[in-house]
């Protein structure tokens, strides 16, 4: 089947089949590997992608469907080549270790501070609970939320 | 040294991490390529009365289906028990029969169910006590017939060693009270994010494998072991690893990628589910159960230590041949016992193979050993802390195999956690607070590194050592830039690749910073040495009187001669180019005083050993027993801290994952052998949700002996105590140790 996907902003033409899942295309078609795939199962995060703004397990939702939402992927959030305030965060706080939970954990992020622009400590818990990360402690990552919730430049 | 706080540790990996340009396994992809799936036993034990091929490789799009013969016959293993497919007997669920190579992941699958085997069904060994009795089924009915000389080993004990110092019999009889304590652990999983994956592509008879493995070295020689291959014909590559914590220590389906790609001539790769993350590598940590008996007086001095420990090595031996002595030393643990017998065995079950996992053996043995340690102050009315503090060793103490300790900050370390958490003060009823201390050895071994700097003065560092995340890679050039008065950032790291790096153990036995930063520190000074020669004929100075730093060199005291790095660099690319490199010297290892071991495999005396204290809150739910840790306090010794962001971050995931090994993490098994909850949603890992208030001290002691600096290890130590310091906690809340890890709501509840 064929249709259009928009990631990122840009429309690609797709030629796959209806029961390929949105993590496969946006990996294996549109070519865009920033978003990993660590269970295939729902319970990991590591595909977290947005659609129309709105957190998604790529790993479980059809491509098909995504059909005329805008996906954004880790790809996504750098401007002008710039990291994105959250990515800084991340990276300065000690909240990435062998990153592979690390884009779905940022796109989470991202969806939570859209969503919310000052959470409290209990309030990133619960929004970043489907992203799971075996190295870290946990604590870095809540540390860059906040402060990109901040806007700390620091 | 310190890296500075006030220039942050940016990890020159991080914005490959952050941005999503940063490339694993999985993201490779070859024109041509094939796709991998094995064929698995599905089952514990039995002897394959038919194997037929035929439907699977007549399916459309399928190029290869191998089997054990068309690979060479070759065992392999610390114990040689092991081959690439099964061939006669298949020994646990996960064990590879066939592997296909097809032109997609779908028409793999396909074969794989299409290929028909049929089994004799054999009895299971799945209980370490019955193992044991002399009429058991074997799991190895050739054990003896296996070349392992350096183990001491019979029948279904793979592997036996002992501790042994003083006259345990008459030590106990010395005692004023012996208590005596029986533990039992459940096997449990590594669990990186990433799922291994594997990538293999020959051109001529030289083969370049990408794999998501935490030991490239150890990986390319079972490559070159089980084909017959030469080492430069090996070349392995690890692109971003997504995690290991010892789950991707070892040699495990490389071989089995590379055939395949010989075989149908294309590039092929192999990406695990979680559920094949779960069953089949060799890689799980160990089931054990525990006895333990201590002696002592009525001051609460320890006199005399007696332990039986059976370790669950599953039906291959991968790496664990070392592990009962190991495990031996953290039944002992960091305590001063004149009469000590520990003996332990690693036994051969029909489960998935045991291996090192972060700190193996150490976790589970210092939960019992911590849990018996509360029970003996209990005995004698002490507060569990001043009976550690009387019996824990200190520097110059002696320990249980005759080692003299130089300074060590144990006590120290007790006393910061203690302190932190605000030990003894009140708390509400269903809350309790739980201390343990655990230990961890330094693994010294060979490593080298490159270091060169180029005619623009960009430099490059070629190094073997493996990051698996923990930060000890990105450390190396902030070692480098500080010899050479350079900037981390004037160094791009060339690494984890066998075909241009010398060689490194991987990211295992928290040997990184140990081994590969004296490496590197070394390195950095024959370059300093080029460059001063360099700089003090360019300044007509006498080389000593150079210094080098802010990205000059110049002559001490008249700092207007000076030339910048970046200007010798040019001056040595016409001539003697700036090129060097940098190997650890061996560190050696203290002798055994006054003990005996059987079985010795080298780990009962520690060089540069590792100390830690963590105390933990916890709050009981008495309706459901479901407990949560509510706060952690750690205090560790590993030296000099050279990284103080990365080591913090290595300490919190240890605990975190110390949690989750508590209280959650455990591997249940069906009557016939196989993994009841091999997926995320079955067997819990800590979420964000669950994290508690982690506090960190460091006591940084400047280690002779040790790593560059003075800094030891860190990866492992972090993994060692949370689960003894939780379940002292418990205890104190429900009267008595709960006796089986993890300790889960059920098994608590069921207490209550
Ligand atoms: S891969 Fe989608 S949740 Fe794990
Ligand atoms: S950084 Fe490794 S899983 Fe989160």
């Amino acid at each position: 089947m064929t249709y259009i996907l928009t990631v990122n902003g840009t429309d690609y033409p797709v030629d796959a089949d209806v029961t390929r899942n949105l993590l496969s295309v946006i990996r294996e078609v549109v070519g865009l590997t920033g978003t990993k795939e660590g269970c295939d199962d729902c319970e990991c995060g590591a595909c977290m992608v947005l659609l129309d703004g709105r957190p998604v397990n790529s790993c479980s939702y059809l491509a098909v469907q995504a059909q005329g939402c805008a996906i954004t992927t880790i790809e996504g959030l750098q401007s002008d080549g710039d990291l994105h305030p959250l990515q800084r965060h991340m990276l300065e706080s000690g909240a990435v270790q062998c990153g592979f939970c690390t884009p779905g954990m940022i796109v989470s992020a991202r969806a939570l501070l859209d969503a919310n622009p000052d959470p409290d400590d209990e309030d990133i818990r619960i929004g970043l609970s489907g992203n799971l990360c075996r190295c870290t402690g946990y604590a870095r990552i809540i540390e860059a939320v906040r402060k990109t919730a901040a806007g700390d430049s620091g | 040294m310190v890296i500075s706080e006030s220039r942050p540790f940016l990890r020159a990996d991080g914005p490959d991490k952050v941005t999503g340009s940063g490339r694993y396994v999985a993201d490779i992809s070859l024109t041509g390529m094939a796709a991998a799936k094995f064929k698995y036993a599905g089952m514990a034990h039995g002897r394959i009365t038919k194997l037929d091929l035929e439907a699977a490789r007549s399916i459309p799009g399928v190029y290869a289906v191998l089997t054990h013969k068309d690979v060479p016959d070759v065992r392999f293993g610390a114990i040689p028990d092991r081959k690439l497919f099964a061939s006669d007997v298949v020994r646990f669920e996960g064990e590879v029969v066939a592997a296909v190579a097809a032109i997609d992941a779908a028409t793999a699958a396909r074969a794989v169910e299409a290929i028909v085997v049929e089994y004799e069904p054999l009895p299971i060994v799945d209980d370490l006590e019955a193992a044991l009795d002399e009429n058991s089924p074997l799991v190895h009915e050739s054990w003896a017939d296996y070349d392992a000389d350096h183990v001491v080993r019979d029948r279904n004990v793979a592997s036996f060693s002992s501790i042994e110092r003083g006259d345990v019999e008459a030590g106990m009889a010395e005692a004023d009270l012996v208590v005596t304590s029986r533990f039992e652990a459940d096997a449990s999983h590594a669990v990186p994010i990433e799922p291994r994956g594997i990538l293999a592509q020959w051109e001529g008879d030289r083969v370049t494998i990408w794999s998501s493995t935490q030991v490239p070295f150890q990986a390319r020689a079972g490559v070159c072991e089980t084909l017959g291959l030469a080492t430069n014909k090996v070349r392995i590559i690890v692109p971003h690893l997504g995690g290991g914590f010892g789950g991707k220590c070892g040699f495990h389906f490389e071989a089995h990628v590379a055939a395949l790609a010989r075989a149908v001539r294309r590039p092929v790769k192999l990406v695990f589910t979680r559920e094949e993350e779960f069953v089949a590598p060799d890689r799980r940590r160990e089931g054990m159960t525990i006895d333990v008996t201590s002696g002592i007086r009525r001051d609460g001095t320890l006199v005399a230590r007696r332990g039986r420990m059976l370790l669950d090595n599953g039906a291959y031996t991968a790496d664990a041949d070392f592990f009962p002595q190991l495990a031996a030393m953290h039944l002992a643990g960091p305590y001063k016992i004149p009469n000590v017998l520990i003996e332990s065995s690693l036994v051969y079950t029909n489960r998935q193979p045991s291996g090192s996992v972060r700190a193996p053996t150490a976790p589970q043995a210092c939960w019992a050993l911590e849990a018996h340690t509360d029970e003996l102050a209990d005995a004698v009315g002490m507060d569990p802390v001043a009976f550690r503090r009387l019996n824990a060793i200190d520097s110059g103490s002696v320990g249980v195999v005759g080692q003299t300790y130089g300074e060590i900050g144990l006590q120290q370390c007790i006393n910061a956690a203690v302190e932190e958490i605000e030990y003894g003060s009140d708390l509400p009823p269903d809350e309790a607070v739980g201390v343990a201390i655990g230990w961890w050895p330094s693994f010294p071994g060979p490593s080298g590194v490159y270091i060169k700097i180029d005619d623009d003065g960009a430099g490059q560092i070629i190094t073997g050592a493996q990051e698996c995340g923990t930060g000890a890679v990105m450390t190396i050039p902030h070692i480098v830039a500080d010899e050479l008065g350079m900037q981390p950032g004037d160094f791009e790291l060339i690494y984890q690749d066998t075909g241009a790096a010398p060689y490194d153990v991987g990211a295992t036995g928290s040997q990184t910073l140990l081994n590969n930063g004296r490496a590197a520190l070394a390195g950095a000074r024959e370059l300093a040495r080029q460059l001063k020669e360099l700089a003090a004929e360019h300044l007509e100075a006498s080389t000593e009187d150079i210094v080098l730093q802010s990205g000059e060199a110049s002559v001490v005291g008249s700092p207007a001669s000076s030339v910048s790095i970046v200007e010798l660099a040019a001056i040595a690319a016409d001539n003697n180019l700036l090129l060097a490199h940098g190997s650890s010297e061996v560190i050696e290892t203290p002798p055994l005083v006054g003990s005996t071991c059987v079985g010795d495999q080298g780990v009962a005396a520690w060089s540069a050993p590792q100390f830690s204290c963590h105390a933990v809150r916890v709050r009981l739910d008495r309706d459901t027993g479901v407990v949560r840790v509510l706060e952690v306090s750690t205090a560790h010794d590993s030296g000099t801290i050279i990284n103080p962001l990365g080591a913090t971050g290595q300490v919190e995931g240890g605990v975190l994952m110390g949690i989750g090994q508590a209280l959650t993490e455990g591997t249940r098994y069906d009557e016939d052998g196989r993994q009841l909850n091999a997926g995320l949603l079955e067997y819990k890992l800590q979420t964000i949700a669950d994290a508690p208030t982690i506090a960190t001290r460091f006591i940084e002691i400047d280690t002779p002996d040790a790593g560059p600096h003075g800094a030891k290890g860190l990866a492992e130590a972090p993994n060692v105590a949370t689960a003894g310091a939780i379940a002292n906690a418990i205890a104190k809340l429900v009267g008595h140790p709960i006796r089986r890890l993890p300790m889960t709501a059920e098994r608590v509840w069921e207490t209550l």
